[in-house]
C-alpha cells in the first residue's frame, strides 16, 4: 500500500501491538529526509538564525504602500546590510518578509514554480494576489503541523481588478486582511502609529511619508533595524519596489541642550588636555560642523 | 499445425490469465493509488488537508508519541492555556437477580470549571447494549458510538444480537490498539443476552472484566462504600434501582467533581429501560427531609 | 583515558528536557462567541477581536461567525489557524454532500459530523473551541456546544471562548432560568429578547475579558434563513 494514511491506525482496523511501532510509524509518517530529532536527522528551524525585522503596509486611496528595512540580523550582529526583503510574485503581488531569510528564500522557490507553472498553463488568467496570499497559508499552515515551519511572518500587498489588497500571514498560519498590517517589531511600534494615522481616502505621497514615518520610529527603537530601507507600491499602474533610502534620522537635537548642561557641571576636568576647536567638533559631532 | 497453434494459444492463454488476475489484483489496489498518485501531482502541501477526507483516519502529531505529545505542547514557555478536554466523574453498575442497574452523574468538568450539568453519561449503544462514560468524553462518546455501529452489523450479519463479552470485546480491542495514545475512558458495558444479565469493565488501557459491581471515576470509592453495602442478588427491582441512585447521589455529595442530575437505567431481559433522572438537590432534600430555603428549583 | 575513567563521582546523566526549544504550534488567538436557540429562532454572537496570544491586537475585523448552510452556522474562538483548516475542512465536505445528495446537510447531523471531524485530530487537536447553531428540520432553534477533541451536547443555550466563564452563568440565570426563585413571565425568551440579551452579553464580555472587543457579529438564524448583523464593541 503506498497510500500513506495506511500506515496509521485506521479506525475501524483492528491493529494490535501498534505502540510497539511507534517509532517505525512516526519515521513513516515523517516526510524523508526525516525530521525526527530522535532518528538523528536534518534539523529544523527551531530558532530562526539569519533574520529580517518589521514590515509595515498601508492601503491608500487607489493601492497599497509597504516599508521594510534592508538589514538581516545574526543574532544581534547586523549582518547584511543591503537585501531586499520585498519580492515580486506575478504580475499584482509583492509579498514582504520578516523572519528568517533562508525559510523565505525557499518559499520563494514554491511561488516562482507556482507562477511559473500559472503563467504556462496560459489559460487567460492569472493568479490573482488574494489566491496567493491564500496559498501561501495554507502552505504555512502545513508545515506548521508537520512541526518544521517556515520561520516568517509575510506581509502581502497586491493591486488586481482595480481592488487593493493587503494581508498578512505568520508561521503557524494565521492569515487576516486589514487596512493596516505591521509584522514583527512593528506590531507594537508602528500599529498604533499607523491606527491613529490611518484614514481613508490617503493619498500615495501621504501613505508613503506615513510609513517611512513608522520606520524611522521603528529604527530609533528597534535594535535588529536599520535606518536604510525599501519602499514597495502596488497600484493599477503596475508594483515598484523602489531603490534604498537613507531615512533623515537626523533628528537628534533635543539631546543638545542636555549634552552643553553636563558639559557645564564638572565634567572639564576632561578636557584639560586639549582646550581647542577639535575637541569642540568631538562633542558636539555633526550639528557644530 | 493447429494443434500445435492451439497449444501455443493455451499456453499463451493461461499465461494471460495468470497475468490477468495478477492485473486485476493490482487495478483493485490500484484504486488508492489511483487516488495518491493524483494528488502527488499537486504540491503536496495544499492537498495535504483535503487528502484523507474520504477516508477516516487519525493525524498524528509531528515527531512525537501521541501520547506524549499535548504534555510537550503545554510544557512550552510560549504555550497557550492547555485544552482541558471534557470529563465524565460517577458511574456505577451491578447484576443483581432482575437484570442490571446503571446509575450515573451528570456533571461534565474542564479542570475546574463545570462545562455542563446535564450530560447523558449513559450511552445507549443498541436497544440491548448500554455503555457508560468516566474520563474523556470525547473519547467515551466516540468510541462506544463506533461500537454500536459494529454491533449493528454483527446483527446484520448474524441474524442475531451480539452478546455483552463480544461487544465489550471489540470496544476493549480497539482501545488496545491506541495503547500510548494517550486516550481517557473507564467504561462499563451492560446487557442482557443469551448467558443473562452481564456486566463488563472496560478501560484505556485494555483492562476488560466481567463483575457483579463496579463504579469508574472520581466518586467512584464513595459510590462503592454505599453500594457495597447495601448489595445482595436478590433485590427487588425496585429495592436495585433505589440502590444505585442512592449510591451515586451520596458520591455526588462527597465528591465535587461529581453532580447534577442522577439517571439509573435497568437492563431487562426484553432490553433497556431508562428508570429515572432526578436532580442531585431534590434528592437532597428527600435523603435528608430538608426543606430548602429556595423551594422552586428551576433547574431543566 | 575514557572520559568515564576521569570522573570521580558517578553524576547522574542529565535529562535534556525536550521540549525546551521546540517550535510551539499553538496560538490562542482568544474571542468569544455564544448562541441562544428559541423554538422557532436562533440568536449566535461573536466578537470580531483577533489577539496575537499576548496583549496585542492583531486586527479588529476578523469574523468568528461562519454560515454553513442556509439553516447552520459555525461559531469558532481559539487559534485563528486552526479555525480556517476546520472551516475548510467542513466547508469541502458540506458541499459534497450537497452534490451527492441534491440537499443540505442537515443541523444536527453538521452538529455530529463537527464533532467526528473535531475527533480525528484527537491526537494533534485544533484549538478551536464551537458551537454550532441553527434552525432543525422543524424550524426549532438548536445549539450544540463542543471541547476541543469532539465531545459534544445540544442545549438551549451555550458560550465559548476566552469571555466563556463571564458568560455562561449570566445565561444560566437569564436563559435557563436556573435557581430563581420566580420565574417572572414565561420560560422561554422571544426573539427579541434573546437578541436583546446576547448584545448585553457579549459587551458585557467585553468589558472584561481583555481578548473580548472592537465589533461583534450578531446573526439570526430562521425558516428564512441566515441574517448577518454588526455590533459595536468597545476599542480599548
Amino acid at each position: 500500500m503506498s497510500s500513506e494514511h495506511f500506515k496509521y491506525p485506521v479506525f475501524g482496523q483492528v491493529d494490535y501491538f501498534k505502540y510497539n511501532n511507534v517509532a517505525s510509524q512516526l519515521a513513516s509518517h515523517t516526510p524523508s529526509p526525516s525530521h525526527s530529532q530522535e532518528l538523528g536527522a536534518k534539523k529544523r528551524t527551531v530558532d530562526p538564525i539569519v533574520t529580517g525585522t518589521s514590515v509595515i503596509a498601508i492601503k491608500y486611496n487607489g493601492g497599497v504602500v509597504m516599508g521594510a528595512d534592508t538589514l538581516l540580523s545574526y543574532g544581534s550582529l547586523a549582518r547584511f546590510n543591503n537585501i531586499e526583503r520585498m519580492k515580486k510574485f506575478g504580475k499584482s503581488t509583492i509579498i514582504g518578509a520578516g523572519g528568517e531569510y533562508s525559510d523565505f528564500q525557499n518559499l520563494s522557490q514554491v511561488l516562482d514554480d507556482l507562477v511559473v507553472d500559472d503563467g504556462c498553463t496560459d489559460d487567460g488568467t492569472t493568479l490573482s494576489t488574494t489566491e496567493i496570499w491564500n496559498y501561501i497559508a495554507r502552505v504555512m499552515y502545513n508545515r506548521r503541523n508537520k512541526g518544521d515551519p517556515y520561520w516568517n511572518s509575510l506581509v502581502v500587498i497586491g493591486h488586481d481588478n482595480n481592488k487593493s489588497f493587503l494581508g498578512k500571514v505568520d508561521l503557524v498560519g494565521t492569515c487576516y486582511q486589514d487596512n493596516f498590517i505591521a509584522s514583527g517589531y512593528g506590531s507594537h511600534i508602528a500599529l498604533p502609529l499607523l491606527r491613529k494615522a490611518y484614514k481613508e481616502d490617503m493619498t500615495l505621497d501621504e501613505a508613503k511619508t506615513l510609513i517611512q514615518d513608522c520606520l524611522r520610529v521603528l529604527f530609533y527603537r528597534d535594535a535588529r533595524s536599520s535606518r536604510f530601507i525599501q519602499l514597495s507600491i502596488a497600484n493599477a499602474d503596475g508594483l515598484v519596489i523602489t531603490e534604498q533610502i537613507a531615512l533623515d534620522t537626523d533628528k537628534w537635537d533635543s539631546g543638545d541642550s542636555a549634552k552643553k548642561k553636563k558639559n557645564q557641571d564638572g565634567r572639564k576636568k576632561k578636557n584639560n588636555y586639549r582646550n581647542d576647536s577639535t575637541q569642540v567638533i568631538l562633542e558636539y559631532g555633526h550639528n557644530v560642523v | 499445425m493447429m494443434c500445435e497453434e492451439a497449444m501455443i494459444d493455451r499456453d499463451d492463454y493461461a499465461k494471460r490469465v495468470r497475468k490477468e488476475r495478477k492485473n486485476r489484483i493490482m487495478i483493485e489496489i490500484n484504486f488508492d493509488k489511483i487516488s495518491s498518485s493524483i494528488d502527488s501531482n499537486h504540491e503536496e502541501d495544499i492537498t495535504r488537508d483535503l487528502k484523507y477526507l474520504s477516508t477516516t483516519h487519525f493525524e498524528l502529531p509531528p515527531n512525537s508519541k501521541p501520547g506524549e505529545f499535548l504534555d510537550q505542547v503545554w510544557d512550552h514557555p510560549n504555550a497557550p492555556k492547555p485544552i482541558e478536554m471534557a470529563h465524565g466523574t460517577t458511574t456505577l453498575a451491578f447484576v443483581f437477580n432482575g437484570g442490571v442497574i446503571v446509575a450515573v452523574d451528570s456533571k461534565s468538568t474542564q479542570g475546574s470549571y463545570v462545562a455542563s450539568r446535564t450530560v447523558k453519561k449513559v450511552i445507549e449503544i443498541t436497544p440491548n447494549l448500554l455503555g457508560t462514560m468516566a474520563g474523556g468524553a470525547a473519547d467515551c462518546s466516540f468510541w462506544e458510538r463506533e461500537l454500536g455501529r459494529r454491533c449493528r452489523l454483527y446483527e446484520l450479519r448474524n441474524k442475531e444480537l451480539i452478546s455483552v463479552a463480544a461487544a465489550s470485546k471489540i470496544l476493549a480491542n480497539i482501545v488496545y490498539s491506541y495503547k500510548g495514545y494517550g486516550l481517557s475512558m473507564g467504561t462499563m458495558i451492560t446487557g442482557w443476552d443469551k448467558t443473562g444479565p452481564c456486566l463488563y469493565y472496560v478501560d484505556n488501557d485494555g483492562t476488560r472484566l466481567k463483575g457483579q459491581r463496579f463504579s469508574v471515576g472520581s466518586g467512584s470509592t464513595y459510590a462503592y462504600g454505599v453500594l457495597d453495602s447495601g448489595y445482595k442478588p436478590d433485590l427487588t427491582d425496585q429495592e436495585a434501582q433505589e440502590l444505585g441512585r442512592r449510591a451515586v447521589y451520596h458520591a455526588t455529595h462527597r465528591d465535587a467533581m461529581s453532580g447534577g442530575f442522577i439517571n439509573v437505567y435497568h437492563v431487562k431481559e426484553t432490553g433497556w429501560v431508562k428508570i429515572s433522572s432526578d436532580d442531585c438537590f431534590k434528592l437532597y432534600q428527600k435523603y435528608y427531609n430538608v426543606k430548602p430555603i429556595n423551594d422552586n428549583n428551576n433547574n431543566a | 583515558m575514557m572520559m568515564d575513567d576521569l570522573k570521580l563521582t558517578a553524576l547522574p546523566e542529565k535529562e535534556v528536557p525536550i521540549s525546551h526549544h521546540r517550535f510551539e504550534p499553538y496560538v490562542d488567538n482568544g474571542g468569544t462567541v455564544l448562541a441562544v436557540a428559541g423554538s422557532n429562532y436562533c440568536i449566535v454572537a461573536g466578537d470580531t477581536r483577533m489577539s496575537d496570544g499576548g496583549y496585542g491586537i492583531q486586527t479588529r475585523h476578523y469574523t468568528k461567525v461562519f454560515k454553513l448552510t442556509d439553516k447552520c452556522v459555525i461559531a469558532t474562538s481559539g487559534m485563528q489557524a486552526d479555525t480556517i483548516a476546520l472551516r475548510k475542512r467542513l466547508d469541502t465536505q458540506l458541499r459534497q454532500y450537497e452534490r451527492d445528495h441534491g440537499k443540505s446537510m442537515s443541523t444536527p447531523a453538521i452538529a455530529q459530523f463537527l464533532s467526528n471531524t473535531l475527533y480525528h485530530k484527537r491526537f494533534f487537536p485544533f484549538y478551536t473551541f464551537n458551537l454550532v447553531a441553527g434552525v432543525d428540520e422543524d424550524g426549532i432553534g438548536c445549539v450544540w456546544t463542543y471541547d476541543a477533541v469532539g465531545s459534544h451536547e445540544r442545549v438551549r443555550f451555550s458560550s465559548q471562548g476566552s469571555g466563556n466563564q463571564l458568560i455562561q452563568p449570566l445565561l444560566d440565570n437569564q436563559v435557563g432560568k436556573f435557581n430563581q426563585q420566580i420565574v417572572d413571565g414565561p420560560r422561554e425568551l422571544s426573539a427579541e429578547q434573546a437578541l436583546s440579551l446576547v448584545k448585553d452579553a457579549i459587551t458585557s464580555a467585553g468589558e472584561r475579558d481583555i481578548y473580548t472587543g472592537d465589533f461583534a457579529d450578531i446573526v439570526t438564524i430562521d425558516q428564512k434563513g441566515v441574517h448577518f448583523e454588526k455590533f459595536d464593541l468597545k476599542l480599548d
